[in-house]
């Protein structure tokens, strides 16, 4: 890792027209490229997420809201299932892509309707001046888990190409208090063999037109391990997924306008194996997204961008009957206007089109306002409204769907305040940003039992949740001699609540939704010094409530990780060496009931680096 | 600094103690069970959510009319498991079925400690005694598991092709019924009766029934009942049979009307003269009845109601609601005279079935 110069450039974006949205660049990725994106969202950003296990799912919730709101997307394509909704966290390696860009409520509706946490969008953009970068490293941690990752970045000032793999297996046996028996044992049956293959190709024409093609192929098969009950009998289960993702995407750009062009072909693959229940189903879907935008900034101070948008699903599974499609036509259209120097608007209004008929209108009104000339202090605000359409397992799974499903709706409002200050030496820069969000969720779908069958659960619009709460943020750099000191911090209180109950005896009715912590934190320390690393985080989950009446909850917990390297730089070589020990004070904690964490662990990465 | 402070707070919440789930007791706590003996209440099992493993089971005392919350694991000092589906009583012990732990919790009815856990099962639904040596377990895999109620351990099985669930005693025979295949439409699944003769554990015979046969009673007159739902997919009208076991043939067929609920759960009262079913509200219905009843001892009016059972000396009525599956189920004591709730309890997550104890009194 060649450490760079402090380059001062702000995560936290304070001038987005009253939207909130923050960046994590490679730089601040790069301690975590042999992780998954669970790992890297739950120390870094102000996202919860809820990991069963190691090697298990990693789902998320973002403001508060249930995990089928937080859209990923690669590049501007939404990597969720369309059939569940939602992404598995612990299968996307952070290797995969450079950067990572965190949309806050409303601000993904730049990207995508129906989010009403956010979208979180993996970026990949080329480095013009780059002409070889080959690296590839070797991580070796605990419990067996090894990780290879390899990449090639070569091109010209015109054209780029990236190729990246890695590979990684886990049998994760790693040891836990079984608290059956009370006696230590290993957890089995947690395997995951991962792979990934990402080709993207960069070609710039005349300064004006760009072309970008990619792929990406990823392969992941796990255990799905069982939950600590002191059952004496394991039934395997087992969850492959198989996933090829391309793009192809045009831009041009003219003094007065530009026009920017995508086209995508997903294929998800998934089988599931339970030998318990006996099921062995095979999942297959098919999304071709496609869109248009066209900016027009014509006359000054305002830009007007409309587009369309395109999204077809085509699912073949083993727990449907028949093959189920579903189109949806976006029309879309965003008009920024800058008042003056001090405040800047932007209004998003999106109409979807979904199998033939019209969904409800979406809109959004941003605005920003920066009070003074020369201190960088922005006060921001925005107010939407945002639908999300049922999952096609919502409407279609076999018996259960419910094809009559209503789109659940959400009312937000959100402001905040964002101040940087750069000083004039480039030696110190220090950022800060507070929001606050107000969002009330309608309609919400929850998969419940038929009032006249309690044996069949079907999805129904039953639900009601308020969601507020207030984020903070504190992210400095600084640099005294040799010595460069960094930090982040992020600080999340969010009461999320039951707002409607459907029975007499329903006690939920206020009380905070399960698995939603009411506050989080994690804190980073990161020191460089003649290229030694030292660096320090530490998260803390308040409790979560497991029943809707909140009668038990999980107690709060504290995880420390720390990490340590050295690198050498021999011209254009560099080799660099990284410890970490994650779960420092061996902390013996389960964030999801009766699914085993692991203890204090370590890993080891040796990378080389070519780069001319 | 505030941010330092922050810090030392959060790693303050770093304790040495295990982080697990913690419960706040419900308002009126009785949580000192060392002075409850549990002869004279009812048992309820709380089956918890498939893959929580946070099964446990209530006490109900008589007496007091105290709820005592998770006594297995006051007792034990552990849960009990996942899925815990039923309960039943011979002499001094109870054999709580944990059905996705494959496990059966024997526990000592004075104390409520686990004398042994019984493994050896493939997802065990119901026990059935034969007499006090001798026990039928029906298994959602294909095949009936008999315990040897001396040494404790499953001592053989007797295979079946299919998934075994709810099962009675008849004089020397055993009558277990057979949902069918696992996995399969209900189109597919062969729903049937078998009939074991205890003596030599064989079945003997079978006798096709509607589909999905999920309840087996029998009244004073020797007559036994089944409740067939139908198919989870609804692939028929949900029926309650009644089959003459002099001459094994199903002599009644009553038949719900489609689509409006599911029969479930079907019990006697003391003098076995009359059935009791949900089908959304409670059911009560005289075994000489020619027809269904029209309307509901208990409507549901919102409750989601899950077990049920009657009080083998009072005649009582118990049942459950479960709520949202997922808080703190309820339980409501009835008279069986007019429905009116006499009493109403707090239990556990989903409580799925009664066990009274054998000196119940009232």
């Amino acid at each position: 890792m060649q450490l760079k110069e402090t380059e001062v450039r702000a995560n936290l974006i304070p001038d987005n027209n009253g939207y909130k949205k923050v960046k994590f660049d490679s730089l601040i990725l790069l301690p975590y490229r042999d992780a998954d994106l669970s790992t890297v969202l739950s120390q870094i950003s102000t996202i919860f997420i809820k990991s069963y296990s190691p090697g298990s799912l990693a789902t998320s919730s973002f403001r508060g809201t249930p995990a089928n709101h937080t859209q990923v997307d690669w590049n501007g394509i939404s990597l969720s299932n369309p059939m569940l909704g939602q992404s598995d966290f612990s299968q996307i390696p952070v290797s995969a892509f450079d950067e990572i860009e965190v949309l806050y409520g409303a601000s993904g509706l730049t990207k995508t309707s129906g989010a009403f946490g956010g979208v979180v969008n993996l970026v990949t953009n080329p480095d013009w001046n780059n002409r070889i970068h080959a690296t590839i490293a070797q991580t070796v941690a605990s419990f067996d888990n090894y990780t290879t990752e390899a990449g090639a970045i070569a091109g010209t000032s015109s054209f780029q190409s990236h190729t990246r793999m890695n590979y990684s297996s886990a049998v994760n046996n790693f040891p836990y208090n079984d608290d059956f028996t009370g006696e230590k044992v290993i957890q089995s049956n947690a395997n995951v063999l991962q792979y990934s293959l990402t080709e993207e190709a960069f070609w710039k024409l005349k300064d004006k037109h760009l072309f970008t093609a990619r792929v990406w192929y990823s392969y992941d098969n796990r255990d799905v391990p069982p939950v600590v009950e002191g059952s004496t009998t394991y039934y395997p289960q087992k969850m492959l997924n198989k996933t090829l993702r391309s793009i192809l995407e045009y831009k041009l750009v003219e003094r007065s306008w530009n026009l920017s062009l995508k086209t995508s072909l997903v294929n998800q693959f998934m089988n599931y194996r339970n030998d318990s229940m006996l099921i062995n189903n095979d999942h297959n879907c098919y999304t071709s997204f496609s869109s248009a935008r066209f900016s027009w900034m014509g006359v000054k101070n305002l830009t007007i961008r409309p587009g369309v948008d395109f999204t077809y699903d085509y699912v073949k599974s083993d727990s449907y009957s028949g093959v189920k499609t579903r189109n949806i036509l976006g029309l879309y259209l965003e008009v920024a206007y800058k008042f003056n120097d001090h405040v800047k608007s932007q209004l998003i209004l999106r109409e979807d089109y979904l199998d033939g008929a019209f969904m409800p209108f979406v809109p959004s009104l941003g605005l920003e306002y920066k009070p003074l000339n020369k201190i960088n202090l922005y006060l921001n605000a925005n107010v939407a409204r945002n639908y999300r359409y049922p999952t096609l397992n919502d409407l279609f799974w076999e018996y259960w769907g419910n094809p009559d499903l209503k789109p659940e709706y959400d009312n937000v409002i959100e402001g905040g305040i964002t101040y940087n200050y750069p000083s004039l030496s480039g030696k110190f820069f220090i950022e800060t940003s507070v929001s606050g969000y107000y969002s009330w969720m309608h309609d919400m779908i929850v998969w419940s039992p038929l009032p006249y069958n309690p044996s069949v659960w079907q999805p129904q619009n039953v639900s009601e949740v308020n969601a507020r709460g207030i984020e903070a943020s504190l992210n400095l750099k600084w640099k005294v001699g040799k010595l460069q000191i960094t930090s982040s911090n992020n600080l999340t209180f969010c009461r999320s609540t039951y707002e409607k109950t459907n029975s007499p005896e329903d006690l939920s009715l206020g009380k905070q939704l399960i698995y939603i912590p009411e506050s989080t934190y994690n804190g980073t320390l990161n020191l460089n010094c003649w290229n030694f690393i030292l660096g320090y985080n530490l998260t803390f989950v308040n409790k979560r409530y497991t029943t809707p009446n909140n009668q038990a909850y999980m107690p709060a917990y504290s995880l420390s990780n720390i990490i340590f390297g050295k690198s050498f730089n021999l011209h254009t070589f560099a080799i660099s060496l990284q410890v970490k020990v994650n779960n420092l004070f061996d902390v013996d904690y389960q964030s999801v009931k009766n699914w085993p964490m692991p203890g204090r662990n370590y890993s080891l990465t040796v990378r080389f680096e070519f780069k001319k | 600094m505030m941010l330092t402070g922050l810090i030392m707070y959060f790693l303050s919440a770093c304790s040495k103690e295990p982080i697990r789930e913690v419960t706040t007791p419900p308002v009126n706590p009785p949580t000192d069970t060392s002075k409850v003996v549990y002869n004279n209440g009812v048992f309820i099992v709380n089956e918890g959510n498939y893959n929580w493993a946070n099964a446990s089971v209530t006490y109900i005392d008589n007496k007091s009319g105290l709820a005592y919350q998770d006594i297995f694991k006051t007792a034990n000092s552990r849960g009990l498991g996942d899925v815990a589906q039923s309960m039943k009583i011979s002499g001094d012990k109870g054999y709580i079925i944990v059905n996705n732990s494959d496990r059966i919790e024997v526990v000592s009815l004075k104390d409520f400690k686990t004398i042994k856990s019984v493994t050896g099962f493939s997802s065990p639904r119901y026990i059935e005694f034969v007499d006090t040596t001798k026990a039928y377990v029906t298994n959602m895999r294909r095949n009936i598991s008999i315990v040897d109620l001396k040494t404790l351990a499953v001592v053989k099985t007797i295979s079946t092709p299919y998934w075994t669930e709810s099962l009675v005693r008849f004089g020397q025979f055993m009558y277990v019924t057979c949902i069918g295949s696992f996995n399969v439409p209900t189109a597919d699944r062969k729903s049937q009766i078998y009939i074991i003769d205890t003596k030599t554990d064989v079945i003997v015979d079978s006798l096709l029934l509607g589909k999905e046969p999920v309840s087996i009673t029998v009244d004073r007159k020797n007559k036994i009942w089944v409740i067939c739902t139908g198919g989870y997919d609804n692939y028929e009208a949900p029926t309650l049979q009644r089959i003459d076991p002099a001459l094994n043939i199903v002599d009644k067929t009553f038949t719900f009307p489609v689509q409006q609920g599911v029969p479930s759960r079907l019990c006697m009262n003391p003098t076995r003269d009359t059935l009791y079913f949900i089908y959304n509200g409670v059911y009560q219905m005289a075994a000489g009845a020619n027809e269904l009843p029209a309307t509901a001892l208990i409507p549901a009016n919102g409750h989601l109601f899950y077990g049920l059972g009657i009080h083998p000396l009072t005649g009582q009525v118990f049942v459950s609601d479960a709520i949202d599956y997922v808080q703190s189920g309820k339980v409501f004591r009835c008279s069986q005279a007019n429905g009116q709730v006499l009493g109403s309890y707090t239990a556990g997550r989903i409580p799925g079935s009664f066990c009274f104890t054998p000196s119940s009194k009232k």
